[in-house]
C-alpha cells in the first residue's frame, strides 16, 4: 500500500492556536494555549520541553485531532500536518502519516496481546499478512519484544508496554512520529536504544517531555519551550538551562543534607525472600523468579531500587508492603516477623498511577478519608490537619481529584500517605510526572517523622539527590549497590 | 487498556475450532433452558467441569467458583422461599419455610448458573481474543459488531482489573489499629471502591475510542487480518461433536 505523497516541507504547522478545555462546573474556564504558532520541518528531530502540566499530552492529541473529538473544549487556529489541514481530515486517515506514542501506554492499547497490538494498525492498513508478519517480527525483535509476542498486555511492565507501542509505531513506519515522553518507563538500555533510533532515522521526530535528559544531547535540531501558554524557540546548547528556569527546577537540594531525627527508630528486614511472577497469557513466557538474600530499610533511610524493565521492582514492592506473599522467606518489622495485614499497615506504598488511590468527590474527603477511621480524632483535629497539610501540599480542599492535572493528582495521593504517617514508604517512579524540585520536596514531608523511604526510579540524576543506599535488580537478583 | 481473558494450555479444547466452539457454546446455552431432568443438570455440570479441569486447569475452576460463589449463596438461600407449593419440608408453627419443590427448583437454578458461567469463560479462557474476532466474523457478523463484542468482553476483566488494585489502595490506607472486622471493613469500602471503578472505566471510554482512530479503526480501505483460522484442521469434525453433545445429551436426559 502506498504511502500518500508529502506535498509540504514542513512535516507540521500549528499557527495561532488557541484552546480552552470546557469546564462542567461553574469556575469560568481557563485557558491552556494561547495564540500558540511553531513549526516542525520535515525530516527534523524536535524537542519540546514543557513543565508537567502545561498541557503537552493535551497538545499531542489536538495534532492527532483527538481534542476536541473526544476530550471537549474551544480550539481554534489552524493545524497542518503532512500537508493536510487537519480540520478537513479524519483521526484514521493519518495512519500512514502520523503516529503518537501516548505518555500512558496503558490507555493507548486496543488489542489483548503484544503481536495483535502491533499488528492492529497494519491490519487496518490492508497489507497483505506476509508483509505483516515481516514487519511485525522486525519490530519486536528490535524492542526486545519476541519472546513476549503471545503475553497479554496486562501482563507487561510499564517499560514492555512502552515498548509496545514504539515496536507498534516501527512497524506501521509512518514519516511523522509524535512521542510524548516516550523515555518515561524505559530502563538505560531502551533509552539508549530510542536516542540512537531518533539520532539516526529520517523520519520526522517531535518529542514531548517534561525534564531534560542527558540522553537527548546531540539529538534534536531544534528546541520548542511550551510554558505559560506560549511555545518559543530556543538554542539547542542553551536548552537544559531555559528549561530548568521555566518549570522552576532550578535549586533542587540533595536529601544528604537533610537531618532527619526518627521520634521512634524501626528496622524493616526482609530475608531469603522468593518471588515468582507467571504470565498466564502465554506458555513460551516462562515464569519469572526473583531472589531477595537480604534486604533491610532503617527509619529516616533514603534507598533506591533500580533494575531492568520487567525485572521485578513493581512485584517486590508489593511483597514488601503485604500485598502478594512470596513463595520463600520472611519480612520482619523490629526483629518481629509481621503478617499482610500489620504490612499493609506499616508500609505506605505509592503507585506509580494516582488514580488507583484517590476516589473520593473533593480534595478535603480524599485526605480526611482516614482520619476518620483512627477512633477518638475529633472533628476540629480532623480539620486542623487535612488543612496544613492542603496547604504543605499546595492543594485546594474544594477541587474534586478527578480533574486536577496529574502532578496535583500525584501530590494528592502522596498527601494521603502524608496524614498516615507510615514509619516506611515505598515510591514507585515519583519522579515520573513531577519536577526534581516537587519530587525531593514530597520525599521530604513524607520522612519528617523519621520514615524508612524505598524509591523505585529509571533516572539515574533523581537518584543523585538522594544520595542513599542502593539496590539493584540484576538477572533475577536483589544486591546491594 | 484491554486485559487479556485468556489463559494459555495445551488441553483438547485449545486444538478445537473456534467457530465450532462457539456454535457448541449456544447450542449448550439453549440446552441448558430446555425441559430437561436434574440428573442431565448434574451430568452437564460434571462434564463442564472436566473440560475445565483439563483444559484451563484447577486454578480457573477456583477462581470462577470463588467469583460466582456469593451469587450462587443467594440463589440457595432465597430463592426456595419463591415456591410455595408442593411438599412441606420446613415449617415454623403454619407458615411453610421451605417446600420440596422449593428446594428443587433452587437447585436446577443454581446448577444452571454454574453450569453457563464456566461454558462461557471457558470459551475465552480457552481461545485468544483474536480466534473469535475472527470466527465471529466467520459467521458473517460484520468487523465492527464483532469488535465491540471482543472489546465488551475484554472490558469487563478491565474493570475487575481496577476494582482489584482500587481494593487494594483501600487496604494500604487503613489508619491505626484494626478496630473493625474483616468484612465489616470490606462491606464499608465497597461503596468508594464501586465509585471509582467505575470513573476509571468511564474515564477510559474517549481514550479508548481515540486509540482505536489512531490505529486506523474507520479507514475506507478492506481491513486484512495478521492471523487466520486455516491452522484448525478438524473442522468438520469439531462441528460435528458440537452438535452431537447437546443432542445427544437432550435425548438422554429431556424430562
Amino acid at each position: 500500500m502506498g504511502r500518500s505523497p508529502i506535498s509540504s516541507t514542513n512535516s507540521l504547522d500549528v499557527k495561532n492556536l488557541f484552546f480552552t478545555y470546557h469546564e462542567w462546573g461553574d469556575k469560568d474556564p481557563l485557558a491552556l494555549f494561547e495564540d500558540l504558532s511553531f513549526s516542525v520541518p520535515q525530516g527534523s528531530k524536535t524537542l519540546l520541553l514543557a513543565p508537567f502540566d502545561a498541557g503537552k499530552s493535551t497538545l499531542g492529541r489536538i495534532l492527532v485531532g483527538g481534542i476536541p473529538k473526544y476530550f471537549p473544549g474551544t480550539l481554534e487556529g489552524t493545524i497542518t500536518i503532512m500537508g493536510n489541514d487537519l480540520a478537513t481530515i479524519n483521526v484514521w486517515d493519518l495512519l500512514d502519516r502520523v503516529t503518537l506514542v501516548s505518555q500512558n501506554p496503558q490507555e493507548q492499547f486496543v488489542a489483548s496481546t503484544v503481536e495483535e497490538e502491533v499488528a492492529f494498525g497494519l491490519e487496518s492498513l490492508g497489507l497483505e499478512a506476509k508483509e505483516m508478519r515481516g514487519r511485525v517480527e522486525n519490530a519486536l525483535k528490535h524492542w526486545g519484544l519476541y519472546e513476549l509476542r503471545h503475553v497479554a498486555n496486562s501482563e507487561l511492565s510499564g517499560g514492555e508496554r512502552k515498548r509496545v507501542l514504539l515496536a507498534a509505531a516501527e512497524a506501521l513506519d509512518s514519516p511523522f512520529w509524535i512521542l510524548d515522553e516516550a523515555f518515561d518507563d524505559l530502563d538505560l538500555r531502551w533509552r539508549t536504544h530510542l536516542s540512537e533510533l531518533i539520532r539516526s532515522t529520517d523520519k520526522t521526530i517531535l518529542l514531548f517531555s517534561s525534564r531534560y535528559l542527558s540522553h537527548f544531547t546531540d539529538v534534536f535540531d531544534q528546541v520548542l519551550l511550551l510554558g505559560d501558554k506560549q511555545i518559543r524557540q530556543t538554542r539547542v546548547d542553551q536548552a537544559e538551562e531555559e528549561f530548568a528556569l521555566l518549570s522552576g527546577d532550578t535549586q533542587t537540594q540533595s536529601l544528604d543534607k537533610e537531618t532527619i531525627d526518627p521520634l521512634q527508630r524501626h528496622i524493616y528486614q526482609a530475608t531469603n525472600l522468593i518471588l515468582e511472577r507467571r504470565r498466564f497469557s502465554s506458555s513460551a513466557s516462562e515464569a519469572f523468579h526473583l531472589s531477595v538474600a537480604d534486604f533491610t530499610l532503617e527509619s529516616g533511610e533514603l534507598v533506591s531500587l533500580v533494575g531492568p524493565n520487567g525485572s521485578g521492582k513493581s512485584s517486590l514492592s508489593r511483597i514488601l508492603c503485604g500485598l502478594d506473599q512470596p513463595l520463600e522467606g520472611e519480612r520482619m518489622i523490629d526483629g518481629k516477623r509481621v503478617d499482610s495485614s500489620a504490612l499493609n499497615r506499616s508500609v505506605g506504598y505509592l503507585f506509580q498511577n494516582p488514580d488507583l488511590q484517590i476516589f473520593l468527590p473533593t480534595v478535603e474527603e480524599e485526605l480526611s478519608y482516614s482520619l476518620r477511621r483512627i477512633k477518638g480524632l475529633s472533628e476540629d483535629e480532623i480539620a486542623k490537619r487535612v488543612g496544613e497539610c492542603a496547604a504543605l501540599f499546595d492543594l485546594d480542599l474544594t477541587h474534586t481529584p478527578t480533574t486536577m492535572s496529574y502532578p496535583k493528582r500525584k501530590a494528592l495521593q502522596a498527601a494521603v500517605y502524608y496524614l498516615l504517617d507510615r514509619p516506611f514508604y515505598i515510591l514507585d517512579e515519583l519522579d515520573s510526572a513531577l519536577t526534581y524540585q516537587r519530587a525531593v520536596m514530597i520525599i521530604s514531608h513524607l520522612r519528617r517523622n523519621g520514615a524508612g523511604i524505598l524509591i523505585i526510579t529509571h533516572d539515574r540524576q533523581f537518584i543523585s539527590y538522594l544520595k542513599g543506599r542502593t539496590y539493584t535488580i540484576t538477572e533475577g537478583r536483589l544486591e546491594e549497590g | 487498556m484491554t486485559v487479556n481473558t485468556f489463559l494459555a494450555n495445551t488441553g483438547w479444547l485449545y486444538r478445537f475450532d473456534p467457530r465450532a466452539k462457539i456454535l457448541l457454546l449456544i447450542l449448550l446455552l439453549g440446552w441448558f433452558f430446555l425441559p430437561v431432568t436434574l440428573t442431565g443438570l448434574g451430568v452437564l455440570l460434571l462434564l463442564i467441569l472436566f473440560a475445565s479441569l483439563s483444559n484451563p486447569g484447577p486454578r480457573f475452576v477456583l477462581a470462577t467458583f470463588r467469583s460466582i460463589l456469593p451469587m450462587i449463596l443467594f440463589m440457595i438461600l432465597f430463592a426456595p422461599f419463591n415456591v410455595r407449593s408442593g411438599q412441606p419440608l420446613v415449617t415454623i408453627r403454619f407458615f411453610v419455610l421451605l417446600t420440596e419443590e422449593g428446594a428443587l427448583q433452587a437447585l436446577k437454578l443454581a446448577l444452571r448458573f454454574i453450569s453457563i458461567t464456566y461454558l462461557a469463560t471457558l470459551l475465552f479462557a480457552t481461545t485468544p481474543m483474536h480466534q473469535i474476532l475472527l470466527a465471529l466474523q466467520w459467521y458473517r457478523l460484520p468487523y465492527n459488531a464483532a469488535l465491540v463484542i471482543t472489546l465488551a468482553f475484554t472490558y469487563i476483566p478491565f474493570i475487575a482489573d481496577g476494582f482489584a488494585q482500587i481494593d487494594e489502595s483501600h487496604r494500604l490506607r487503613q489508619a491505626g489499629e484494626k478496630t473493625e472486622g474483616k468484612r465489616t471493613g470490606k462491606l464499608k469500602s465497597l461503596v468508594p471502591t464501586l465509585t471509582s471503578s467505575l470513573v476509571l472505566a468511564l474515564r477510559s471510554i474517549p481514550t479508548l475510542a481515540l486509540s482505536l482512530e489512531l490505529r486506523g479503526y474507520g479507514r475506507a480501505n478492506k481491513r486484512t487480518h495478521y492471523h487466520s483460522l486455516d491452522s484448525y484442521r478438524s473442522t468438520f469434525t469439531d462441528f460435528l461433536i458440537s452438535v452431537m453433545i447437546p443432542l445427544i445429551s437432550f435425548l438422554i436426559f429431556k424430562a
